[in-house]
């Protein structure tokens, strides 16, 4: 009974958001006083939605498998916890917690927009609820996760895939849509702006904080992902260039963009057009990225449910929602192309330069992802594109970029400078930076050059924004903390990157018990296999006690075999120095009754994840920042 | 104003000049980065196919030889077959865990002279994974 209230709320809400919408278009046409009522069915329409949402997550919890979504995707064994997010361990559930999302960032604009100028608010909520409705019509007709097993239901149900039992794969879903969809305030927003008309004024910084937010949960969201997949998937590494993973990155990319020249375009009424059209773009990329890992086109190590057509559907949908604003762009692009130029080597001009290096990699990106689909259509062989291409390509463009980060600290806003006088002030930073980069690469004694780079440029920032803020203590002059915060994330992440491949170190070796090898300052020896049975899974785990000079210390690496579905998992044992992680993991055993071993020393790895975690507050201290303008 | 129009197009040359500058070298790595998926017989066969020149990266697909593994000096080698064909991998490197002698295998490497120098080893994380081109037969 509850699943079919749930069903019909969901139904019902999809009634009203189509109703809120279509009461929004008349706004257009000088029926200003509906923009009192489109809020209010908003809300409705959301509270429907979430009441519906809530008895799904009831159902969840109460082990409801007459349920077909839920007798496939969870298992009364389950915590509580773990039942709850198997809603969204799946096809279904994910696009039910999409749809959610989508009306929580309708709801978030509603309340926390400035209640006494916002400008469009009401056509924002219309184009919002157009995207629900869009959604939710989907997630009914496509792919429902309301349909039940009748009459009676089965006795237990199917079991969430092990891995995804995991406190950071659960979360990590929910803020990478509360990412990508967060997008869809500046979408909405710049949509309305473009069917109005109006084109005197541009307010985008009233959306400003929608789109740092939405900016924050994709960066924490991709980073939850490259951490889990480090520890759970016993490869060692944090990013594989995969296509799912690459699908995030075009949005986090351009997102990247779309802040900083929203700040263009607030200050000095420069990059609109370009601002309109990074906003329609993120957009885009996000409903691209849920496109690519639900249809299965392109093949990947993560392997999700998926249907050609339901890929259809959703480019279907996409290429709908996209459509209208990019015609309303383009016809209005003459109007919208600012007439004051952006002055030589200003603020505006460094910012302007980097968006074109980030939408350069955002192509980059895509090529990679799209390339392999056309060859495939017109050959008969079977391509893809490795990381070495991104590497190659990438290392140069983050370089470019953090360059002209570091002077554009040099620049003022709307004010011309001569390349000169700044090669002249930063002349003193330069030769710090090449001292100190240069000692490093000596005591490393590695001389890639991409190493080189990745050193010199990370320090640049970093000692360039130290200079900066002792500067502003000394003078008291104002420093935008949290812009320089966010940018030195920037530069952790550059540094740690780069040290992580060029000192992390790996061996692979073929072991019985007993045996001991070496790696790098440890003798390692295997100690011993036991069995353990725990209520979910049977464990293999090896002991490996590492020994260095006077001190020792064990690591467990598993491998689990879980009950209900026949997994088998591999569990990495970890230990965390300061400045280094060990990693080890079994294999499985071979013929001739020996182990795989993989053992890893992994320089810097966290301070990757830690810098994610850096640019975020950052960031959150700009949101909470006015811009003057 | 004549000036001015030389440098508005001494402007754009620069952009055109170097953005096509840009797609070339990134055309140019994607080219000689992409990957191409094989079962060994195709490897052995098509030694004309440009794929196979010697240093181009080549996915070789199919089941791990069974009692085919060893390691020695730190370097794993290993044959990959598809039941007709089989071709000697030499690799130095982390094995995946699902790594297993008769199991399916993806390595991506370089072929040169009838041994395979991969520089990684792919499992898929799937029970049931098999390279595209032998599920078919």
């Amino acid at each position: 009974m509850i699943g079919e209230i749930s069903h019909f709320l969901a139904f019902s809400s999809s009634v009203i958001f189509i109703a809120c919408f279509t009461l929004s278009f008349f706004t257009y046409f000088g029926r200003d006083r509906l923009s009192f009522f489109v809020p209010k069915i908003f809300v409705l329409g959301s509270i429907t939605l979430i009441i519906s949402f809530l008895l799904f997550v009831f159902l969840a919890v109460s082990d409801d498998f007459t349920m077909s979504y839920i007798a496939s995707h969870s298992n009364s064994k389950l915590p509580v916890f773990y039942k709850i997010t198997s809603i969204w361990s799946a096809h279904e559930g994910s696009l039910f917690l999409w749809v959610l999302i989508i009306s929580l960032w309708g709801l978030f604009f509603l309340f926390f927009r400035n209640q006494e100028s916002t400008n469009y608010y009401a056509q924002t909520i219309g184009i919002i609820s157009l995207v629900v409705s869009c959604f939710l019509i989907f997630l009914l007709f496509v792919s429902s996760p309301f349909e039940r097993i009748l009459p009676f239901g089965v006795p237990d149900g199917a079991d969430i895939n092990p891995i995804l039992q995991d406190p950071a794969l659960a979360i990590h879903p929910p803020m990478l849509y509360l990412g990508y969809i967060g997008f869809i305030i500046p979408f909405a927003y710049v949509s309305a702006f473009l069917a109005n008309g109006s084109f005197k004024d541009f307010p985008i910084v009233e959306i400003k904080s929608f789109i740092l937010s939405s900016w924050i949960f994709l960066t924490l969201g991709i980073a939850l992902g490259s951490w889990w997949a480090y520890y759970e998937l016993g490869w060692g590494g944090y990013w594989f260039w995969d296509p799912v993973e690459n699908v995030a990155l075009m949005p986090w990319l351009t997102g990247t963009a779309l802040l900083h020249t929203t700040y263009v375009s607030a200050k000095s009424k420069n990059l609109i057009a370009w601002t309109i059209f990074l906003s329609i773009l993120v957009f885009t990329l996000s409903l691209f990225g849920t496109f690519i890992v639900r249809s299965g086109i392109i093949e990947s190590v993560h392997s999700f449910a998926s249907d050609p057509t339901r890929g259809l559907y959703l480019l279907g949908i996409s290429a709908f929602l996209v459509f209208a604003p990019l015609v309303l762009f383009v016809k209005n692009l003459p109007r919208l192309l600012s007439i004051n130029r952006i002055r030589d080597l200003s603020k505006e001009f460094f910012i302007g330069a980097n968006n074109i290096f980030f939408i350069t990699a955002v192509f980059i990106i895509f090529l990679g992802i799209s390339y392999p689909l056309i060859i495939e259509a017109f050959s008969e062989s079977r391509v893809s594109v490795g990381s070495p291409f991104y590497n190659k390509v990438f290392a140069p463009l983050t370089f470019l970029t953090a360059f002209f980060l570091v002077f554009s600290t040099y620049s003022k806003w709307s004010r011309n400078a001569k390349s000169l006088e700044i090669l002249k002030s930063s002349s003193f930073l330069i030769l710090v930076t090449t001292i100190l980069s240069m000692i490093t690469i000596f005591f490393i004694k590695k001389y890639e050059w991409w190493l080189i780079g990745g050193i010199f440029f990370s320090n640049l920032i970093l000692i360039r924004y130290l200079i900066l803020f002792i500067y502003s203590k000394f003078s008291k002059k104002y420093i935008n903390k949290g812009s320089a915060l966010a940018h030195v994330g920037f530069a952790l992440l550059i540094l740690s990157v780069s040290l992580n491949s060029a000192l992390s170190t790996e061996k692979t070796t073929i072991m019985s018990v007993n045996d001991v090898v070496d790696f790098n300052e440890y003798q390692i020896k295997f100690d011993r296999v036991s069995i353990e049975t725990s209520s979910n899974f049977e464990s293999l785990s090896a002991d490996f006690i590492f020994e260095n000079g006077n001190s020792s210390f064990t690591l467990f690496p598993e491998k689990r075999r879980y009950f209900v579905r026949g997994e088998i998992t591999t569990e990495s044992a970890i230990s965390i120095k300061p400045l280094k992680d060990i990693y080890i993991t079994i294999g499985e055993q071979q013929s001739n009754g020996k182990w795989i071993v993989n053992i890893q020393e992994n320089y810097f790895v966290r301070l990757i994840w830690f810098s994610a975690i850096i640019m975020s507050l950052g960031t959150i201290l700009v949101i909470r920042q006015k811009i003057y303008v | 104003m004549k000036k001015n129009r030389k440098k508005r197009l001494f402007g754009v040359f620069l952009v055109v000049g170097t953005s096509s500058l840009g797609v070339g070298l990134i055309l140019f790595a994607l080219n000689s980065n992409l990957d191409y998926f094989l079962t060994p017989s195709e490897l052995q066969t098509n030694d004309d196919n440009l794929v196979l020149s010697a240093n181009r990266r080549v996915k070789l697909g199919g089941m791990v030889k069974k009692e085919s593994f060893s390691i020695n000096n730190n370097k794993v080698i290993f044959e990959v077959t598809d039941y007709e064909n089989s071709i000697r991998v030499i690799y130095e490197g982390l094995l995946p865990d699902l790594f297993k002698e008769g199991k399916g295998i993806v390595v991506l490497g370089k072929y040169d002279d009838g041994i395979f120098y991969a520089d990684e080893v792919l499992a898929k994380h799937d029970e049931n994974y098999m390279p595209p081109s032998l599920e078919i037969n």
